[in-house]
């Protein structure tokens, strides 16, 4: 995976999209269920009024990315050198009802990363450390009670790489008001994670003889998601959410260097980066959607963020679906992103000795970003295809297609390009 | 937990948004849309929420921003230290 195959990668791929646009829009299409999944639990919008359109169906999304990041700030040499990044990411998510008040689902998938920077960990290139692969599975259960307006969830899932293993757990409730106009969902998650302190070459302790530094370290991360949704008139609903994160454990990456100003830089008067061992974390959002006509939609999102290592965010989204058909949608999105520093960073060579935490890690910099991008989504009525599968002879329905191209652009220099697709079946 | 409190004036002025915001949202319901008028709200590109395929973007915000949150992304599980 390296960067020529990338720069190939995406000058054929949107082509592609402006072909296969036309193409598209000769069918006829139905809208696809296609919320964003927590980890471990199942969905827990409660439906109002109850919709059985989708009992008994087994949902089934491939979901596959992929990513590619540039630039010239690495945390891995202390804040200059190569950030080259990229990232492949099959997923597959299967919502399966057992009855119809519940449901079981299953979100397994992988990351394939390549990364030049982390190569850098024993400043010689291809070494182990510039690829891994992550493996992720997460399992929940959701159950709908008797009064039909109130939805549980509980779930659990794990990811592995080469020197990170996390477990997680999640318990969810929704409820949704009588009309169906209000509703209020709370989400709690903890993440158990274990990191193997990989040490930058220089820095490992002489003699001991071992291959990467030194042990284990621990983190954990505690999440608590409120969403509180309403609708205001027959065009116009918007949603409040807030989602208060507490870690503690092992917060540094212990690879990425720090250049001290009284050491002058050079190789081996590094020290690795070292941050508090708590953190919280303050957001808040609200999130609007407005049918402005029958062709165009608004989608709006604006977060506050704030946490104890000193960042404060600023965040807004817009998107404008315009459906070229009933069933064939083109959506543009605009996201502007603004935050301060942490005040444990300095760049290269800017920290001093007498300093408490330290880090040049520049996802931690004062910095804006842009990203902007398109969207295209194809939901026939009657699905894109059928097909006989494996499983007793069942008829599977190809339902829809999203493909979605981003490219965002930080004022560090770091740009990023990602290519998404969402193939949605269903079997009876 | 109350040391931060204490210190942070930030966790209760989010609190105050958000039941502030509930409170005025409660009032607010009193126009009643009916399920047959949801003709609009339940049209796909109006859910309140991410859509799937947003994942991995929010992801990668999570991972390249050090403000992530309250957007659905991805909170812990990972290194994503590269």
């Amino acid at each position: 995976m390296n960067r020529d195959f990338s720069a190939s990668f995406l000058r054929f791929a949107a082509p592609l999209l402006l072909v296969l646009a036309p193409t598209l829009t000769w069918a006829q299409a139905t809208p696809t269920p296609n919320r964003v999944d927590g980890y471990g639990a199942p969905n827990t919008t409660v439906p109002n009024p109850p919709n059985p359109t989708n009992q008994g169906e087994t949902e089934v999304n491939i979901l596959t990315s992929y990513y590619q990041q540039d630039g010239d700030h690495g945390a891995v040499e202390g804040g200059r050198g190569t950030q080259h990044l990229t990232d492949l990411t099959p997923t597959i998510i299967l919502n399966i009802p057992l009855d119809s008040v519940t449901r079981v689902s299953a979100n397994v998938g992988m990351d394939y990363y390549a990364s030049a920077s982390t190569d850098r960990i024993d400043q010689v290139l291809s070494s182990p450390s510039s690829s891994d692969t992550r493996y992720h599975v997460d399992l929940g259960y959701s159950r709908q009670l008797a009064d039909k307006q109130t939805i549980v969830g509980l779930g659990g899932g794990f990811s592995k790489e080469y020197d990170y293993l996390s477990f997680n757990l999640t318990a969810s409730w929704a409820h949704a008001s009588a009309d169906g106009n209000r509703e209020l969902s709370v989400a709690g998650q903890a993440f158990f994670d274990r990191a193997t302190l990989i040490l930058p070459a220089e820095l490992r302790p002489a003699g001991r003889g071992q291959e990467h530094g030194s042990g284990f370290d621990t983190r954990q991360s505690y999440n608590l998601n409120l969403v509180y949704s309403q609708v205001l008139t027959q065009r116009l609903q918007l949603a409040v959410s807030t989602e208060l994160v507490a870690q503690r454990g092992l917060l540094s990456t212990p690879f990425h260097r720090v250049y001290f100003r009284e050491t002058g830089g050079a190789l081996g008067t590094a020290k690795t980066e070292l941050l508090p061992r708590q953190r919280y974390k303050y957001p808040v959002g609200l999130r609007a959607t407005y049918y402005a006509t029958d062709l165009v939609q608004v989608r709006g999102f604006y977060r506050f963020y704030n946490d104890n290592f000193g960042i404060q965010a600023h965040t807004f989204e817009l998107e404008t679906p315009v459906k070229v058909t009933p069933f064939f949608v083109v959506y543009l999105f605009y996201r502007y992103h603004t935050q301060t520093s942490a005040k444990y960073f300095a760049p290269y060579i800017a920290h001093s000795l007498t300093d408490t935490y330290y880090t040049s890690d520049y996802d931690l910099a004062s910095f804006s970003a842009n990203k902007v991008g398109l969207g295209l989504r194809y939901s026939p009525v009657y699905g894109l295809g059928r097909f006989k599968t494996p499983f007793g002879g069942r008829v599977a329905k190809f339902k829809a297609l999203d493909l979605r191209y981003a490219y965002y652009r930080q004022s560090t220099g770091l740009t990023a390009n990602l290519i998404s697709a969402d193939l949605s079946f269903t079997m009876p | 937990m109350t040391k931060i409190l204490k210190t942070n004036p930030w966790p209760r002025l989010i609190l105050g948004l958000v039941l502030a915001l509930a409170g005025s949202s409660g009032l607010a319901s009193c126009v009643s849309v009916a399920a047959y008028q949801k003709v609009y709200l339940n049209d796909e590109d109006m859910k309140l929420a991410n859509k799937r395929i947003e994942v991995y973007e929010t992801n990668f915000e999570s991972y390249r921003e050090g403000a992530g949150g309250a957007n659905g992304g991805k909170v812990g599980g990972g290194c994503g230290c590269n």
